[in-house]
C-alpha cells in the first residue's frame, strides 16, 4: 500500500519533469508561429557552456537609446519599444519601465546611462546562438571575413517577437543562415 | 584485513595459538557480516554506470547536432527523460533492490538535466547557469525521499553548493545571497538525519559527515556581503561549530576518518586564527552592528553556546580542551579588541600557542602519534608566521627552530618509550 503511494507521488513528480522543458517549448513555439519577426544587426563572439555546448554570443547593434530620462539603476529590466528602419532592420523607438500597451517591445536589462551623449545603454537578453561545437568558432571568423567586404554590417539575427517574449530563430551572414555559410 | 585474518587462521590453529573451535567461530562471524556485500558492490557500480551513462549523454547531446530537425532534436531531448522514468518507475513498483532504486535514481538525474538544457540549446534561450541549475535541483529533489536514495542525495547537495557558490562568487552577483540554499539543504536534512540513526557507523553515512560541512564551508563565504572583517568571525565560529559537534559522544566514538566535522573544524580554528594573527589583521575599518554578517555571527554563536551548554548538561565535558571554547575568546576580541593591533595581536598568538599544546597534550593523553604531530605543526606554523612579519634577530629565529625541531624529536621519543613501557608492562 505504501509502495503505491510512493508510486503516485512518483507519477506527479515525473509529469512535472515532463511538464518543464515541454512549457519551455510550448512558450517558444508560440512566439514563433505567432510573433512578428525583426532582423538585429549583430555581431559573433565564441563561449562555451559546460552542459548546453557551444554557443555564440551576439552582440547587437542595438544596444543603446537616446533618452532625458536619467533615472536608471543596473540590471534594471526596461521594456524597449522597436520599428523597422528603412532598410529593414530594427531599431529602438522608446524605452520605459511599464509594460507598453501597444506596438513590438522586447525586454532588456538597463547597463549604464550616458549623461555625455543623455543615452541609455541596454542589453537585450536573446544573445546566446548554440551551434555545432566544431562551427561555433567558424562562424565567428565567418563573420569577420564578411565584414571585410565593402557592405556595411551584413550579420543579423532573426528574432520573433510576441508581447514582450523574444525568441532567437536563427542568425545570418548576407542573408544566409550562419551554419550553412560557415561550411561554404 | 578480514580475509586476511580468515586466511592466518590454518597457521594459528597449527601453532596452537587458538583452537579448531575458536577458529570457526570467528570464520562464521565474519561470513555473516559479510553476506550483504556483494549487493552493496553492485550498488556502488550501478550509481557509477549510471552516472558515467548520464554524464555522456548530456556531453553527446551538447555537441548540437546540425543535422537534426528541431523536431526531431526534440524527441532526443526527451528520450533519456522517459527511460530514466521507466527504470525509477519499474524499481518502485516491483519493490527492485537498493541497487537498482540508486542507479535508476541516479541516470533520472542526470536526465532531468540533459533534457532542460537540450529544450534551452534548440530554442536558444539564454539564462544564467544558477537558475538553469536550480530548476534541476528542485525537478530532482523529491527522488532522494522517493527512492530513499543516497546517491542523489549526494548529488543534490553537490548541485546545491554549485548554485549557491555561481549565484554568491559569481562574477555578476555582487551583493547576492543564496538565501535558498539554506531551504534546500534543510530538505535534504531529514534523510542524513534517517541515515545518522539507522545506519551511523555505515560509510554512505561518513560521506555525509564530509560532504556536509564541507558544502557548508565553501557556501559560508556567500553570506559575507561588504563586511568581510566579520567574514573571518563567521568562519571561525562555523569551524567551532564543526569541532563542538564533532566532539559529541556521537561522532566523537567513532573513527577519525568517519567523523569530517572534527577535522574540519580543528583545521579550520588553527587556519583561521593564524591568519588572525598577523599584524595587519587587526586594522578594522567599520564595524556595524545592523548588519547581514552580525547577526549570522550571532547564530552561530549561539549555536555554538547552546551545543557546549547540552554537552556540559549530559556531562560530557569530562576534560578541558581549549578548541571548543576558543569561539567565545574570538568573539571578545572581535568585540573589544578592533583597531587596538597589538592586543589583538599579542592575545591570538597566546591562543595559538595554546591551541597547539592543547593538542600535544590530547596526543599524548591518548597515545596518538597523529594528533601529537599535528599539535607540533601548529606551533611551527606559528614559528614559521612569525618569521614573516617581525624584526626579530636572525638569532633568536634560529634558536625559536631549532627548539621546535627538538620539541618534535624529544616528544616523539618520548612517547615511543612509553608505548614500550606500556606494552612491556601488559606482557608481564
Amino acid at each position: 500500500m505504501k509502495s503505491l503511494y510512493v508510486f503516485i507521488l512518483f507519477i506527479i513528480l515525473a509529469i512535472l519533469q515532463i511538464a518543464v522543458p515541454t512549457q519551455m517549448i510550448f512558450d517558444r513555439e508560440g512566439v514563433l508561429n505567432s510573433g512578428t519577426a525583426y532582423k538585429f544587426r549583430t555581431e559573433p563572439v565564441d563561449p562555451s557552456d559546460p552542459f548546453k555546448g557551444k554557443y555564440i554570443v551576439l552582440s547587437y547593434d542595438v544596444d543603446q537609446i537616446k533618452t532625458e530620462d536619467k533615472n536608471w539603476q543596473r540590471h534594471q529590466e526596461v521594456f524597449i519599444t522597436i520599428e523597422n528602419d528603412s532598410l529593414g532592420f530594427a531599431e529602438p523607438i522608446s524605452v520605459s519601465i511599464d509594460q507598453p500597451q501597444s506596438g513590438d517591445y522586447v525586454t532588456a536589462k538597463v547597463d549604464w546611462y550616458s549623461n555625455y551623449d543623455s543615452s541609455l545603454h541596454f542589453s537585450l537578453p536573446f544573445n546566446e546562438f548554440y551551434m555545432e561545437e566544431s562551427k561555433a568558432y567558424d562562424a565567428e571568423v565567418a563573420h569577420r571575413d564578411a565584414q571585410r567586404d565593402s557592405l556595411p554590417n551584413n550579420t543579423y539575427a532573426l528574432v520573433y517577437v510576441m508581447k514582450g517574449n523574444a525568441v532567437l530563430d536563427n542568425v545570418f551572414i548576407n542573408d544566409i543562415p550562419i551554419a550553412e555559410f560557415v561550411e561554404q | 584485513m578480514n580475509s586476511k585474518l580468515i586466511k592466518e587462521l590454518p597457521e594459528l590453529i597449527t601453532n596452537n595459538v587458538i583452537s579448531q573451535e575458536v577458529a570457526s567461530n570467528i570464520e562464521e562471524y565474519y561470513q555473516s557480516k559479510h553476506s550483504n556485500a556483494p549487493n552493496r558492490l553492485f550498488t556502488v557500480f550501478g550509481v557509477l554506470g549510471s552516472l558515467l551513462v548520464g554524464l555522456g549523454i548530456i556531453l553527446i547531446l551538447a555537441h548540437n547536432w546540425d543535422g537534426f530537425t528541431r523536431e526531431t532534436k526534440t524527441i532526443f531531448a526527451f528520450l533519456p527523460l522517459l527511460i530514466g522514468q521507466c527504470f525509477t518507475a519499474f524499481s518502485i513498483l516491483k519493490h527492485k533492490s537498493k541497487a537498482w532504486k540508486e542507479a535508476s535514481g541516479t541516470f533520472l538525474f542526470f536526465a532531468i538535466g540533459s533534457s532542460i538544457s537540450l529544450v534551452s540549446q534548440i530554442y536558444n534561450i539564454p539564462g544564467d547557469l544558477g537558475t538553469y541549475v536550480l530548476t534541476w535541483i528542485v525537478l530532482s529533489l523529491p527522488l532522494i525521499y522517493l527512492l530513499k536514495s543516497n546517491a542523489v542525495a549526494i548529488l543534490n547537495i553537490i548541485f546545491i553548493s554549485f548554485y549557491a557558490f555561481d549565484m554568491g562568487y559569481g562574477y555578476f552577483s555582487v551583493n547576492q545571497t543564496p538565501w535558498l540554499y539554506l531551504v534546500l539543504m534543510t530538505v535534504i536534512l531529514p534523510h542524513y538525519i534517517k541515515l545518522l540513526k539507522h545506519q551511523r557507523t555505515e560509510n554512505i553515512t561518513s560521506i555525509f559527515n564530509w560532504l556536509f560541512p564541507l558544502s557548508l564551508i565553501i557556501v559560508l563565504g556567500t553570506f559575507v556581503n561588504t563586511i568581510s572583517e566579520l567574514g573571518f568571525l563567521m568562519y571561525l565560529l562555523l569551524f567551532s561549530l564543526f569541532y563542538n559537534i564533532g566532539k559529541l559522544p556521537f561522532f566523537d566514538h567513532q573513527k577519525l576518518r568517519k567523523n569530517g566535522y572534527l577535522v574540519f573544524g580543528s583545521l579550520g580554528i588553527v587556519i583561521m586564527a593564524l591568519t588572525m594573527s598577523f599584524d595587519g589583521f587587526w586594522y578594522m575599518e567599520r564595524f556595524f552592528l545592523n548588519a547581514q554578517e552580525t547577526y549570522i555571527s550571532l547564530l552561530l554563536f549561539v549555536v555554538n553556546l547552546a551545543i557546549l551548554i547540552y554537552a556540559y548538561s549530559h556531562k560530557w565535558l569530562k576534560e578541558f580542551n581549549l578548541f571548543q571554547y576558543v569561539f567565545i575568546l574570538f568573539t571578545v576580541l572581535y568585540v573589544l579588541g578592533l583597531n587596538i593591533p597589538v592586543f589583538g595581536t599579542l592575545i591570538v598568538n597566546l591562543i595559538v600557542l595554546a591551541l597547539g599544546i592543547t593538542t600535544v597534550k590530547i596526543g599524548a593523553d591518548k597515545f596518538h602519534f597523529g594528533v601529537l604531530n599535528y599539535g607540533l605543526i601548529i606551533i611551527t606554523a606559528l614559528v614559521a608566521c612569525r618569521f614573516l612579519d617581525t624584526s626579530m634577530s636572525f638569532v633568536i629565529r634560529g634558536l625559536l627552530f631549532v627548539s621546535v625541531g627538538l620539541g618534535f624529536f624529544l616528544t616523539n621519543y618520548i612517547m615511543l618509550k612509553k608505548q614500550k613501557a606500556n606494552v612491556k608492562s601488559l606482557k608481564h
